[in-house]
């Protein structure tokens, strides 16, 4: 359903993004796996618009969506939450929430939803985002993504950083986002978490997608994974 | 006139100043804290105010408190109009690149100047206030009959005076309510924190950035539609305003909407005070001394947040 065809991308005048391709369906995670800087974060970000395409483009159930400004992707159905949580710091919980609302139009129920995932947020709604713990931070950037009602869903390293039981509560949810039909584009460094959760793993080097293969191959030819992340 | 009534005086005047200054700081303030645009035009903005209100109030006949309500509520809006079409065709040019947009500003501040010199002359015109009622103050002496309030004579004010002071008040709340009680104060506060997620949470960037440019030219007109009945509209006008603005802008913590307006309070009401019994110039001098040790000892303002 989303398809990135041969992007090319660059910051001023360095070029990241050499021809990236990758694609999504619904109920389906794929996998980003490379290496620090290959150009994992830029390839998400350039699905969400907020950087411009040299060459390539972007579809969307068979339209093309690059080239529209960046806030309009959210009405499209994707929603995108960041490496680094990017929270609205100085804002509440509560207003953080009303924000991922608003990009949807959606009302209580999408948001009693996304309470019920992270119940801890309930109790939380007044507090500053800056003030939550880190793992508190992830569930809401997460909770602030779902309540945009996504039909595709971008995360940058959401367990980046966190213990084991905050990790397998977000992978939780993925997985529950998946079995509701969503298309998950996930990047993940952990190769344990990539083999629980995904259905195939792109691998990004040099800012090319050099294989994706499903993750029952991945299981066979672990050797994958050390040539591409080098460890 | 003894000392204490003629600081009660004194006040009176530096309040009128503060009031005025909240409002015009507070729109730079909001312009600098949510599109990071260093608006050097912004004083620009607050003459038009007042040369417009003079305009609107000299085709308006009959009393003078309709011409003047009229100019309250158009002067603003034609300004931040105004300022709306400066921003999408000079700043959102630019794409907002922080030296590009002070050269631009730079630019408006002389385009509009020059323009108004042209059109509107060099003279210094009145607007007559819309009510203006001289009222006595009373002060309070410690006499042979113990304390008892005296009327002493030249200590007083008028009514006008008083109503600029209030309705500064009652905008700075109103504009309070909006940014933390509503919807697009919200949307406005979003943007401030992180323009790209903002984005990519369907917020129209653009659309703020103008609505936010608008209203802080807005703020600053309003501001001089409330002067200029006191001190007459002039094609110079607002360069006090806009080095008095960046002073309180500076030590209010930069885009600190609360800070700023205490700023403007402290700057305000010294800057009236030292007028009144010295020198207006004095006054400048002191204000842009502090900010230069503000600058040194607290960059972030006096109240404004530690960024990390
Ligand atoms: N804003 C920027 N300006 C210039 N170069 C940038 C910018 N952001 C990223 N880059 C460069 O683009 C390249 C790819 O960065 P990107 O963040 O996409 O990598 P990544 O795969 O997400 O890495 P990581 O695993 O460390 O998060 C890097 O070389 C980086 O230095
Ligand atoms: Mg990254």
């Amino acid at each position: 359903m989303l398809r990135v065809n041969q992007i090319e991308v660059a910051y001023d005048r360095v070029q990241v993004l050499f021809g990236l391709s990758l694609s999504v369906e619904r109920g389906e995670i794929l996998c980003l796996l490379g290496r620090n800087g290959a150009g994992k974060t830029t390839t998400l970000k350039s699905i969400m618009g907020l950087l411009p395409l040299r060459g390539g483009s972007v579809s969307f159930d068979d339209k093309t969506i690059s080239g529209l400004p960046a806030h309009k992707m959210a009405a499209k159905g994707i929603a995108y939450v960041p490496q680094g949580r990017r929270l609205f710091s100085e804002l509440s919980v509560r207003q953080n929430i009303e924000i991922g609302l608003m990009a949807s139009g959606a009302g209580h129920e999408t948001r009693e939803y996304a309470l019920s995932l992270f119940p801890r947020l309930r109790e939380r709604l007044k507090q500053r985002a800056e003030t939550l713990s880190g793992g508190e931070q992830q569930m809401l950037a997460m909770a602030r993504a779902i309540c945009a009602r996504p039909q595709v869903i971008l995360l940058d390293e959401p367990t980046e950083g966190l213990q084991p039981s905050m990790t397998s509560m977000i992978r939780e949810v993925i997985i529950e986002m998946k079995n509701n039909g969503v298309a998950v584009v996930l990047v993940e460094q952990h190769v344990d978490a990539i083999l629980a959760v995904a259905d195939r793993v792109t691998f990004v080097e040099h800012g090319v997608d050099a294989e994706t293969v499903a993750v029952s191959v991945l299981k066979e030819r672990p050797e994958l994974v050390n040539a591409y992340l080098g460890v | 006139m003894d000392f204490g009534p003629h600081l009660f005086v004194a006040s009176l005047e530096g309040a009128i100043t503060a009031a005025v200054l909240a409002l015009t700081a507070v729109g730079l303030s909001i312009v600098f804290g949510i599109m990071r645009v260093v608006n050097v035009a912004h004083g620009e903005f607050f003459m038009l105010g007042a040369v417009i209100a003079w305009w609107i109030t000299s085709l308006i006949a009959g009393h003078p408190a309709l011409g003047f309500t009229v100019a309250l509520i158009a002067a603003p809006i034609i300004v931040g109009a105004l300022a709306v079409i400066c921003n999408r065709f000079v700043l959102h040019k630019i794409n907002y690149e922080p030296e590009r947009t002070i050269v631009a500003t730079i630019g408006l501040l002389y385009v509009i100047q020059q323009t108004t010199l042209m059109t509107f002359g060099p003279e210094a015109r009145p607007v007559e206030a819309p009510f203006n009622k001289r009222i006595a103050l009373p002060w309070f002496e410690f006499g042979e009959s113990g304390f008892a309030l005296t009327w002493p004579w030249g200590l007083s004010t008028t009514t006008y005076k008083l109503a600029v002071i209030a309705a500064a008040v009652v905008i700075l709340l109103v504009l309070w309510t909006v940014m933390t009680r509503t919807k697009i104060g919200l949307i406005m506060r979003a943007t401030q924190l992180d323009q790209e997620m903002a984005q990519a949470y369907g917020i129209a960037v653009n659309k703020v950035y103008a609505l936010v440019f608008g209203l802080g030219a807005a703020l600053a007109a309003l501001g001089a539609v409330l002067v200029v009945p006191i001190q007459q509209a002039h094609y110079l006008m607002g360069d006090d305003p806009l080095l008095l603005s960046f002073i309180v802008v500076i030590i209010g913590g930069l885009g600190s909407v609360p800070g700023t307006v205490l700023a403007a309070v402290l700057i305000g009401m010294s800057d009236g005070i030292i007028s009144v019994f010295f020198t207006p110039t004095l006054a400048k001098i002191l204000a842009t001394l502090l900010v230069a040790f503000v600058l040194i000892f607290k960059p972030d303002g006096l109240f404004g947040k530690r960024r990390e």
